[in-house]
């Protein structure tokens, strides 16, 4: 809701207000129908393998069997509630919103700071981008398949180069305590380059002429960054922030390839806990519940992000 | 025009899934095949099943690469529920007991009965060890197909090296603590080669603390009952007591949980002298080792066992009769003497036919590598693979523990004590419709 928004409306529907609804719904329908016809076809796809999924898990949530031979049953909540209680899954949240701020933000500076250096065109910066690029264009399974190699201890390139320095080379994917910065460390490495893209094209956008009068002013170039640079990408990041949230919930391909949530849970994600529930344990009840949560906690992050932009939109 | 010859076509494919019997030509069958070593493997599937083919012109076999063993598990429950199950498919062998209470399997009596034969006689031309994982409630649910066992790989050149005489490895559990302090090089604190290394990664782990379990003269699970598993034992404490303390105490064994190719690699490339790992990897060290090795038995403590692994033939619940029947043929084909030695030279397992063994290619390959030998002859002390009700996060439960106490985080009682507990957790649903269900 906008301040500006006019406060005449409450007027106008005091007249019959039972066929003025309907007359203004039918007269909206009309006026929109060609545009539902043009969805259509991507809704009934979106039907058939998004929301038809998504019904399917909200039914499958609500039914368990109490033992292995018994037939299914309908529970209500009883599956949320259990997946609630289970330590691995709220252990597993933990490491995931761990993973989240400890890849989203370093990921991000990285990608803003690759962005300003290689802002202008020519051969060598275009060389390098191509280089920082490189990353994203590796498939994730390959690039874990490469890591669990860098990362093999006492033989794996990394501690052949670092083993040199420090007196006991740690166990990079064997160590709970390590595991998971080891993983989160490869998603930066992949992620940083991609969101450099997004920068880049942020920085197109500032405008010429507000740089080159800054500049007149004896502006220097922390001020230029501060007051001018950063303020005109405030959009570039929230969406990025955006991305990279739901690509720590979304990309599990390395746990899965690296270390199946192990050792020990400590790298366990929430959507490796859901496979692990529908998998492992055969439990549909449960990771279809797991499943729920994290679709509520996906939507409501995204319909905030949505309204935070919808807001800095129509403030413009 | 399209949409017509589309719906043509579709009403054909559909008829076709209806009226099998109409269809003239061949029965066809799908065949799901994990590929768990790598990726040569999927090339002598294709070998395998065009020479069936070719010999059997009223059946027409389908290879399907399923991906892992869990993968193969995955998308065969998924066919079974989407009612379109494949007719076979190569299933990890301790998986069978799980899909057995899920009603998921095909019991074999009958199609073993119509060919004339009786259980004992169908299940005699394997080895004894491979049928405890095939065998659920005195009915016949898996073929044994390649199988493996847990080895120790000894790099020979570095135990000459360090004055040991490799043509008599360790035997107990004292005399391979006593070759890895040897064996373990060490400049200041650093360690540059270790002793020994043993996988312990999900999966690779809980295989690893049965191994260890069966050598201090334990068992890690009920062979007779799926809703037991022994953690809190003095076997077991024994057997996870020992390995921390090749770690934290002896400090011959590389600290943390390393996983099997972190483990091979080691061994290969000089950091790990001995090894403990699968007979599935002897093709793989066979090929790459640049030094002169040797396999061994897995050292005792109190007696010589260890666990079988790998995978059995099965036939998912819901397939036709006439489907059943051809992968019924299949499966024979497949676990023949010839084709089963054939196999187990294309891929490092052994065969669990023990016919194939005195197939002519079989013997002059023994002669050419007798260290492929050993893993046969260990097979006289091996016991089944560990199978309960749902095996995989029972072993986990074991596995995040054992793992806690390999990084010096827990020690191994207590850890036990905790694993035991999750277990019996995970194992009420089975007891509470089994074991305690009482009049």
């Amino acid at each position: 809701m906008s301040l500006a928004e006019p406060a005449a409306l409450p007027v106008a529907a005091v007249v019959s207000p039972r066929s003025h609804i309907v007359a203004r719904f039918s007269a909206r329908l009309k006026a929109s129908l060609p545009a539902y016809l043009l969805l259509l076809p991507s809704l009934i796809f979106l039907a058939l393998f998004t929301y038809g999924a998504m019904g399917r898990v909200l039914i499958d949530a609500l039914y368990q069997r109490a033992t292995p031979k018994a037939p299914l049953r309908f529970v209500g909540l009883d599956n949320i509630a259990a997946v609630l209680a289970d330590p691995a899954f709220t252990g597993a949240v933990v490491n995931n919103l761990i993973y989240a701020v400890g890849t989203a933000v370093p990921s991000i500076g990285l990608a803003l700071l690759f962005a300003l250096a290689l802002a202008r065109t020519n051969a060598v910066t275009s060389a390098l981008r191509a280089a920082l690029f490189l990353p994203v264009l590796i498939p994730m399974v390959a690039a874990s398949a490469l890591f669990l190699f860098i990362f093999l201890p006492n033989v794996g390139l990394l501690d052949y180069y670092i083993g040199r320095l420090l007196p006991v080379v740690p166990n990079w994917l064997g160590d709970p305590d390590i595991a998971l910065y080891a993983i989160m460390i490869i998603t930066i490495w992949k992620n940083a380059g991609y969101y450099m893209l997004f920068f880049l094209a942020g920085l197109q956008a500032v405008p010429g002429d507000v740089m080159e009068a800054a500049h007149l002013d004896g502006a220097g170039p922390y001020q230029r960054l501060r007051y001018i640079i950063l303020p005109e990408l405030k959009p570039t990041f929230l969406f990025v922030i955006v991305i990279a949230t739901l690509n720590a919930v979304t990309q599990v391909d390395h746990v899965f390839v690296m270390t199946k949530g192990g050792p020990s849970n400590a790298t366990n994600l929430v959507l490796f806990y859901i496979y692990q529930q529908a998998v492992e344990h055969y439990d549909i009840g449960m990771a279809s519940a797991a499943t729920l949560l994290t679709l509520a906690a996906l939507m409501a992050l995204t319909a905030l992000s949505f309204r935070t932009m919808a807001n800095r939109e129509g403030g413009a | 025009m399209l949409f017509s010859r589309r719906l043509m076509l579709g009403l054909a494919m559909a008829s076709a899934f209806v009226f099998p019997a109409m269809a003239q030509g061949p029965t066809e069958i799908d065949l799901f095949f994990p590929v768990p070593v790598d990726g040569k493997l999927a090339r002598d599937m294709g070998t395998l099943i065009k020479e069936f083919n070719e010999g059997h012109p009223d059946i027409k076999a389908t290879a399907v690469y399923t991906g892992s063993y869990d993968d193969t598990l995955i998308k065969t429950r998924a066919s079974i529920k989407a009612g379109k199950p494949p007719a076979a498919v190569i299933m990890s062998a301790n998986f069978l007991l799980d899909m057995q209470i899920e009603n998921e399997l095909t019991n074999l009596d009958s199609l073993i009965a119509a060919d004339g034969s009786t259980k004992d006689k169908f299940l005699g031309q394997f080895f004894p060890a491979l049928q405890g994982n095939a065998v659920i409630d005195r009915s016949v649910y898996g073929v044994p197909f390649h199988n493996s066992t847990p080895l120790l790989y000894i790099n020979a050149d570095k135990a000459k090296e360090a004055g040991l005489d490799p043509s008599k490895p360790p035997q107990t559990w004292a005399e391979l603590t006593d070759w890895a302090k040897k064996l373990t090089k060490r400049e200041g604190d650093k360690v540059t080669q270790w002793g020994i290394a043993i996988p312990c990664a999900y999966d690779y782990c809980g295989w690893m603390m049965e191994t260890l379990t069966m050598t201090n003269g334990g068992r890690y699970y009920n062979e007779e009952f799926g809703g037991e598993v022994y953690y809190d034992t003095p076997s077991m404490l024994g057997a996870l007591t020992w390995w921390s303390d090749l770690v934290s105490k002896h400090k011959v064994h590389p600290p943390g949980a390393t996983p099997g190719p972190a483990v091979s690699t080691s061994f290969i490339s000089g950091n790990a002298a001995m090894m403990m790992l699968s007979t599935g990897s002897l093709t793989y060290v066979r090929e790459n080792a640049k030094f002169n090795y040797k396999v061994a038995f897995i050292p005792r403590n109190v007696r010589n066992a260890v666990p079988i692994g790998g995978a059995s033939l099965i036939i998912p619940a819901g397939v036709e009769a006439d489907k059943q029947k051809a992968a019924w043929t299949l499966i024979k084909w497949m676990t023949s003497p010839e084709k089963s030695a054939w196999w187990s030279r294309a891929t490092g397992y052994f065969a669990p036919n023990m016919a194939a063994y005195k197939t002519p290619d079989m013997v002059d390959f023994l002669n050419k590598n007798p260290d492929a030998k050993t893993a046969v002859e260990q097979l006289d002390v091996a016991k089944p693979w560990f199978a309960t009700y749902k095996t995989v996060p029972v072993r986990k439960n074991l596995e995040d523990e054992v793992m806690l106490v390999l990084n010096g985080k827990k020690q191994a009682k207590e850890a036990l004590v905790a694993a035991q507990k999750a277990a019996d957790e995970t194992l009420k649903p089975y007891n509470a419709e089994t074991s305690l269900k009482l009049p």
